[in-house]
């Protein structure tokens, strides 16, 4: 039960440059919420880094290695037969299905990885009951503010955004 | 009334009739003796073989037939037999189809009406009590080439009781002029057969031995013998061909020389003159001198080894002076009596018998086992003369044209459900002995002819005894066990005569026709036309034009360009009031102002196989000179239709000449062969291990004659669907194995290749296969597994030799040509060979049955499978024993020596392939006289 | 809407007005999924009813081919392969350039794809799966066709991993897959949108459930935005092996034309050659269809000609280098086959083809052309007529002029080839069609994006 400030912005420069001088109004950033990525703010959320990429490179190593040792052992142990005087342990024709399985292992095991991290789907969030908030998948920019917890502090807080560029400040809970 | 059912429904009704038939599938009631074991040793799934014979125009050729639990289903040469010597031609193969026909006659029918054998013959008797009052002056039976010594005894009997009865035989495909010319030659009918062994120069004047013939498998083995070019052995002779229309010697030949018939009697002159004959010389082109000229000098050089024959289609004198000539040469031939007891010419003979119905002496008519109102000149009109008879009865196997103008149709039995007698061309007797009992109501000839007797209840199995116990009055049992376990009677041939003096005939002028003239001749793949039914004989490619399906007008490039017709065009020939429209083909090394036909198509009544296809030629043949009308008028109509070919171009670029080299005898004797072919190439891949049996092939161009036994062998062996002309069009043809024809030298003669599949070690068919259904086994065979696939057809488009075959549709089973939708057809499959389902891959597998059989009895009798001891069929059906099949493992096995002969080669070997079905190169042996003036 | 955030005019535009402002941008493509009333659907109908149709018609040839076989259509024994393989390669084709769109321009920086990516991924996907019924079809024995994956079976059978029918397999399904989430995965922020949108609960509802509660947080922007990247990185290789791969099932034979080192990066090229045809068709078709001017501008023609033009020459190239190749090996097999090109049977065929791939686009060369949408889409049309020609001639000169003489054939189509083929065509636009109702058809948050990076130049 944390309360948030919702400052709305109509151009993504304004939302940056009230967060990056967010100090000012003795908020702390705790998110925010725009129509399309921003790197920036990601940075100013420290969220830049992730791990996403290891993990769609391990799947689909798996995928791709799965694929190959199947091949490989049903040709030779398995399933051994002449095939045109070919070797039994044909490498070179192998290679084909693994690299096309091991992509869509990458692909399958990101998407998972990508819901996890994001803890979607989730289709209610207390957020959604904040009317501002529908904008951010449209047109607005929104900042989500941590204010200071004495009433006078956040009525500075509220001016400064509004200084700031902000076109509304509203307040929600989560 | 007409009943015109189209062409489906009629198949419907025909299955109908035929599955009544099924019941009666079984071993006949007399015992009947196997070539190997006894009956009683018969093992369920066990096939056991029998002697027996079969007649092509009345001859016979030894058969064996492949039977399981008493019902035959592969039909091969008898070794023991001289007009087979172990080979098989496709006619005789194809008997088995004939036999399960469902098309076939199978219950008496009188006026159309379904009868009873009863009621005949109730009717039969009243009418032979009127013939016996006048002594049977109105009695007539007419026939064709009767050699049956039983039967030859039964209707000599009939005419004794019957002094005014009269014997007519006609046989469409007929010997007259052979017969007349000897008559004149010799004074006395006599039957020469050259010794084509002996022969190291044969002159073929319109002949055609290697072609169709109740004769051909022996004609075509001895050729082989002069055929041979080994490291160390070289027994090669030289053929010349001189003929109007591209036969089978004349493909083979080593020179050929296409004249019009009357130019061929002019030539046949010259060469009696340049041998010392006074003839008055005929008019002969320059051409056709100077190839004279070599051929006589070859013919001097090789004293009493020169033989020259005449074809049917030339007239006595011309047949008469090849006698003399070969009198002159020494030549190696035999002179026989002729088997056939009747002395009048067939022509003669049919003629007397229209004269006679048309002066009303013919009133009881029986016509048996031949078809008159189909096949015989047109101008005769046989067939309303013996509409006119008022007692007719017909005796044959299918309700034909004949059995239309008939009052009584009667069901004859086929070969394999009688017992009957044969005599081969040389005399040779055999006893035909039945592999099942009579599928339907039939009965033989022999019943019939013993009825006629007053017999009521003959069997053809005592008659026939009774003829034969004269050949051995001791111990007739042993005798008569040994003659059917060897399918010939030995001695029984007559021995070839001593050549009487012959006379130089006279040889009246001879004026060139004014217009065209268009020859006759047998069909390569339907004969007189007698096979028309028969599914696997239609779709059985014509060897010099891979026709299929129906005949054509063979007519040569510059007359089709003079008259500007294209293959296919419909084209108008006339000849006096008869007239027909036929398309032409375009075929090179028919002489020009010749046309070419083969009779057998045009069947108005031949079942729903035989009718609808092609033209009947028989309208236009003249009575005069059978073989050919001369001055006939051709006129095209406009109108066009596709030739149906499994073979488009013949043409063979000269970088593609590696697929079917040619060397030269001279070449091979100074050993300069240059057969273009790169093998052993570089592989990055590890060799694979045999380590069991290697099988292979090996298959000699030069002994091929491209008669065709080996495809329908193959079709017969494994179960191999006919199509139909619909999905040959759609160029979807299923023989495993083809044979490829390619000129050898544009534009004769010939070149014949049969192409199973190459079972290639390193097979480009196998790795391609996404789920293993084509894979290798381990003995090197490339085996396809039917359940597996799944018809992604990858096998084929990326096999170079394109050996593999789809069906496309359920051939083997939906497919009306499959099966005409009867199931007695389904007997003739062989159970050891699956049948294949729709939408699989199927292929050549050299026999595995075959292969596995001989394993079998080998693991029990714990050895190794013996060199020679499996024969492909395809191998078993060769006269000229071109396919040799065997284990390479074996290095002193047949096909591992002839790897070692210098014109060993791999069909287009340079991709590595290493097949294990080689070949030999075509060795060609010109006359170096002839070609160098070319040049 | 405000004029408050309309974003001024720069240098390089390809968003036009009134497409210069998000919230335009979002009423342009949101309009025909909410405000269905206020447009019309009369032409939408239309084309849905014929494509209907079409689809049915492929039903039937379908279900007719199933009951008779393959027998209905023209291949024969010589040319085993046809229409089938032929029309396979050529979906294919199409459906590799959704991918390469959106990927390969992606991490090429071509800001423009934003406007045009989504449907091109649609294409791709439905392409996609009807190049993979086209194989299906084509077996013998069609129920058979999952023996191809190895699943355990009681008589311990695999497939032949050595056949290039099984790399393609495996390669078309990776394939089609993949593109599902990667379409999906780009489509979740604008689902939002649609769904924040929306009045009706019931849109609200179903957009809300596939758009999987995205509020789009800027720490969730971030991973997606990693995964969408890289998602494009791993596009790239994964198309380009795909149809490589359709390259080898004729370069791993040994027939004469086919076995060729050149084919898979030639494949590659001319699947993207003839799929940029089928998007800039698309293009014209959703611009026209939905009003979208401003967001497809004429600067997205010219730019897409352009690369037709690129690839025109390449293609070109790539023929002359197969001619070269034979006549450079000293194969007579080769050369032959070439001669045979343009003097065999099908030499009509290889003409036109060459007339559609080689010398029409080149008038590509001209800015006018290049600037006149109608003209782009119509040689469009033909270029991508012209690349199944190519198909249909790779298939048909050289299994027809093969090395064994005495079997070559040619191929005449049936009526039941050329109503598969044409009905094929029925079921991706039917499938299209209802796409257009469902979906945004344009990315919006991409767009947006290219807006915003458009005002800060």
């Amino acid at each position: 039960m944390t309360k948030l400030l919702l400052a709305e912005f109509t151009r993504p420069e304004a939302m940056l440059a009230a967060a990056r001088n967010v100090d000012q109004s003795g908020c702390r950033l705790a998110d925010a919420f725009t129509p399309f990525p921003i790197e920036e703010m990601a940075e100013l959320l420290d969220a830049a880094s992730t791990s996403l990429r290891v993990y769609m490179f391990i799947g689909g190593l798996i995928f791709a290695v799965g694929a190959y040792a199947t091949e490989s052992l049903s040709a030779v142990y398995l399933y051994p037969f002449d095939s045109g005087g070919r070797p039994l342990y044909s490498w070179a024709t192998f290679v084909m299905f693994p690299f096309a399985i091991g992509i869509f292992g990458a692909a399958l095991i990101g998407f998972i990885v990508t819901m996890v991290k994001t803890g979607l789907p989730r289709l209610h969030h207390p957020l959604f009951s904040f009317e501002p908030l529908e904008r951010a998948t449209q047109d607005r920019f929104i900042l989500a503010l941590e204010p200071p917890h004495a009433t006078s502090l956040e009525a500075r807080a509220r001016a400064w955004l509004i200084e700031a560029g902000a076109i509304d400040v509203t307040e929600a809970e989560t | 009334m007409s009943f015109a059912p189209d062409r489906r429904d009629a198949l419907k009704l025909l299955a109908m009739g035929a599955t009544a038939a099924l019941g009666a599938c079984g071993p006949p009631e007399e015992e009947i003796v196997p070539y190997v074991e006894m009956p009683e040793g018969l093992t369920p799934g066990v096939p056991m073989q029998f002697t027996t014979a079969l007649p092509l125009s009345g001859y016979a050729r030894g058969a064996l037939v492949t039977s399981y639990e008493g019902r035959p289903t592969r039909i091969e040469g008898n070794p023991r037999h001289p007009a087979s010597l172990g080979a098989c031609d496709i006619f005789a193969q194809a008997e088995i189809m004939t036999l399960y026909n469902p098309d076939r006659a199978k219950a008496v029918l009188n006026e159309g009406n379904l009868s009873s054998w009863e009621d005949f013959e109730k009717a039969l008797l009243s009418q032979m009590q009127i013939e016996r009052g006048r002594r049977g002056s109105k009695l007539t039976i007419l026939t064709g080439r009767v050699t049956s010594p039983t039967m030859v005894r039964q209707i000599q009997a009939l005419l004794k009781s019957f002094p005014g009865a009269q014997w007519r035989r006609y046989e469409p495909i007929h010997d007259d002029a052979e017969i007349s010319g000897a008559t004149m030659a010799f004074g006395r009918p006599l039957l020469p057969i050259p010794r084509l062994d002996q022969a190291a120069v044969v002159v073929s004047l319109d002949a055609d031995p290697l072609g169709p013939g109740p004769y051909q498998l022996a004609y075509a083995y001895a050729f082989a013998q002069k055929r041979l070019a080994r490291k160390g052995v070289i027994q090669f002779g030289r053929l010349y061909a001189v003929e109007s229309c591209l036969s089978l010697t004349g493909a083979n030949s080593d020179e050929r020389l296409a004249l019009p018939p009357h130019l061929i009697r002019g030539f046949i002159v010259d060469i009696a003159n340049r041998l010392g004959a006074k003839l008055p010389q005929e008019a002969l082109g320059d051409d056709a001198s100077r190839f004279a000229a070599a051929v006589v000098e070859d013919l001097k050089a090789n004293p009493g080894h020169g033989v020259f024959l005449v074809g049917r289609g030339q007239p006595a004198e011309t047949h008469a002076l090849c006698h003399w000539i070969n009198r002159a040469l020494k030549a190696p031939v035999d002179y026989f009596p002729p088997v056939d007891p009747v002395a009048s010419t067939h022509v003669d003979s049919l003629r007397g018998l229209v004269e006679d119905i048309d002066n009303g002496r013919v009133e009881s008519l029986f016509i048996i086992g031949c078809n008159p109102a189909y096949a015989a000149p047109g101008e005769l009109a046989v067939d309303d003369a013996i509409a006119k008879v008022p007692f007719s009865a017909y005796h044959g196997l299918y309700d034909d044209e004949t059995a239309a103008r008939c009052k009584w149709r009667l069901p004859l039995s086929h070969t394999l459900e009688s017992w009957s007698d044969l005599r081969a061309l040389d005399g040779a007797v055999s006893v035909v002995q039945p592999l099942i009992r009579p599928l339907y109501d039939t009965r033989t000839a022999h019943q019939l002819l013993a009825l006629m007797g007053g017999m009521l209840s003959a069997s053809s199995y005592q008659l026939v005894r009774e003829t034969l116990q004269a050949r051995a009055p001791r111990d007739f049992e042993t005798h008569w066990r040994q003659w059917l376990h060897d399918g010939i009677i030995q001695g029984s041939a007559n021995a070839p005569l001593a050549p009487p003096n012959v006379t130089l005939p006279h040889m009246d002028p001879l004026q060139a026709p004014r217009g065209p003239s268009l020859t006759f001749a047998p069909d390569p793949s339907i004969w007189d036309g007698s096979y028309a039914n028969n599914a696997w004989l239609q779709e059985c490619p014509k060897p010099t034009t891979k026709e299929v399906w129906g005949n054509s007008i063979h007519i040569s490039p510059s007359d089709a360009a003079a008259n500007d017709l294209e293959e296919g065009d419909i084209v108008t020939l006339r000849r006096g009031e008869h007239s027909l429209e036929a398309p032409v083909n375009i075929v090179q090394g028919q002489a020009a102002g010749v046309l070419g036909a083969t009779l057998g198509y045009g069947r108005r009544r031949a079942g729903a196989i035989g009718e609808g296809l092609g033209f009947d030629a028989y309208k236009l043949m003249p009575i005069g000179t059978p073989w050919a009308a001369h001055n006939v008028a051709l006129s095209r109509t406009g109108a066009r239709s596709t030739i149906l070919r499994t073979q488009r171009s013949f043409h063979l670029a000269p970088e593609r000449r590696e697929i079917y080299p040619t060397v030269t005898l001279q070449g091979f004797t100074e050993g300069n062969i240059d057969i273009s072919e790169r093998r052993g190439l570089p592989t990055l891949l590890p060799e694979w291990e045999y380590d069991s049996y290697k099988w292979a092939m090996s298959i000699d161009n030069t002994l091929c004659i491209g008669c065709n036994a080996c495809l329908v062998a193959c079709r017969s062996e494994n179960n191999v669907p006919v199509v139909g002309p619909i999905e040959v069009s759609m160029g979807r043809e299923m023989h495993w194995l083809r044979v490829d024809v390619y000129y050898r030298d544009e534009p004769t003669p010939l070149g014949f290749q049969p192409v199973p599949c190459m079972h290639c070690e390193k097979a480009p068919c196998e790795p391609v296969c996404p789920v293993e259904a084509s894979v290798h086994d381990s003995e090197g065979l490339n085996v396809q597994v039917y359940n597996r696939c799944i018809g992604t057809r990858f096998c084929q488009s990326n096999c170079p030799y394109k050996v593999r075959r789809f069906n496309f549709f359920g051939y083997a089973t939906d497919d009306v040509y499959a099966n005409l939708h009867a199931q007695s057809f389904d007997a003739q499959f062989n159970p050891d060979v699956t049948v294949r389902s729709r939408g699989v891959m199927e292929k050549c597998t050299y026999c595995l049955q075959r292969i596995s059989r001989a394993r079998r009895t080998a693991e029990k009798e714990n050895r190794r499978i013996a060199e020679g001891e499996i024969v492909t069929a395809c191998q078993a059906a060769c006269p000229t024993r071109a396919i040799i099949f065997g284990d390479l493992s074996n290095a002193d096995g047949k096909v591992s020596q002839l790897r070692n002969e210098p014109q060993h080669y791999e069909m287009l070997g340079h991709l590595g392939t290493r097949p294990r079905t080689t070949y030999l190169a075509a060795i060609e042996n010109p006359n170096p006289a002839l070609r160098e003036k070319e040049e | 809407m405000s004029a408050s955030n309309e974003v001024p005019a720069k240098a390089e535009r390809w968003l036009q007005p009134p497409g210069r402002s998000y919230e335009a941008i979002n009423e342009l493509v949101s309009a025909p999924l909410l405000k269905r009333k206020k447009w019309s659907w009369k032409f939408w109908w239309i084309a849905f009813m014929a494509s209907l149709a079409l689809t049915a018609l492929m039903l039937v040839c379908i279900s007719w081919l199933f009951t008779k076989g393959v027998g209905l259509w023209g291949v024969n024994t010589t040319n085993v392969w046809g229409f089938a393989i032929a029309n396979y390669v050529w979906w294919i084709g199409i459906g590799n350039a959704g991918t390469l769109i959106s990927a390969m321009l992606l991490l090429m920086r071509q800001r423009w794809r934003a406007s045009i990516n989504r449907f091109a991924e649609a294409m791709t996907l439905f392409a996609a799966g009807i190049a993979g019924l086209f194989p299906i079809l084509h077996l013998g024995r069609p129920l058979y066709f999952y023996w191809l994956v190895p699943y355990p079976n009681t008589m311990a059978l695999w497939p032949q991993w050595r056949s290039a029918l099984i790399w393609d397999f495996w390669a078309i399904l990776s394939y089609i897959l993949f593109s599902i989430l990667f379409w999906y995965s780009g489509l979740i922020p604008d689902l939002a949108c649609v769904r924040d949108r929306a009045k009706t609960p019931g849109a609200r509802f179903w957009f809300g459930v596939f758009a999987l509660g995205w509020r789009g947080s800027a720490r969730h922007w971030q991973i997606y935005h990693v995964y969408h990247t890289t998602m494009a990185c791993l596009g790239v290789p994964l198309v380009i092996s795909l149809h490589s791969v359709v390259g080898l099932d004729f370069a791993a034979s040994l027939m004469p034309g086919w076995s060729e080192t050149i084919y898979p990066p030639y494949f590659v090229v001319g699947a993207m050659y003839s799929g940029f045809t089928m998007v800039i068709a698309l293009a014209a078709a959703v611009r026209w269809g939905f009003s979208l001017q401003a967001l497809i501008t004429v600067d997205h023609f010219d730019v897409m000609a352009k690369i037709l033009l690129a690839a025109s020459i390449i293609m070109s190239i790539s023929y002359m280098t197969e001619w070269f190749g034979a006549w450079y090996s000293g194969e007579h097999e080769e050369r032959s086959l070439v001669a045979y090109e343009f003097r065999g049977h099908y030499r009509a065929l290889y003409y036109a083809m060459l007339f559609c791939n080689c010398f029409l686009p080149q008038i590509f060369w001209f800015r006018a052309a290049r600037r006149n949408i109608a003209l782009v889409v119509v040689v469009g049309l033909v270029i991508n007529i012209g690349m199944w020609l190519e198909r249909i001639n790779i298939v048909w000169i050289t299994l027809s002029h093969g090395y064994a003489v005495s079997m070559w054939r040619v191929f005449h189509p049936t009526y039941w080839d050329y109503l598969l083929m044409f009905s094929s065509l029925g079921l991706f636009a039917l499938l299209y069609l209802l796409l257009c109702r469902l979906a945004p058809i344009v990315s919006m948050h991409e767009t947006r994006r290219l807006l915003s990076q458009e005002a800060q130049q």
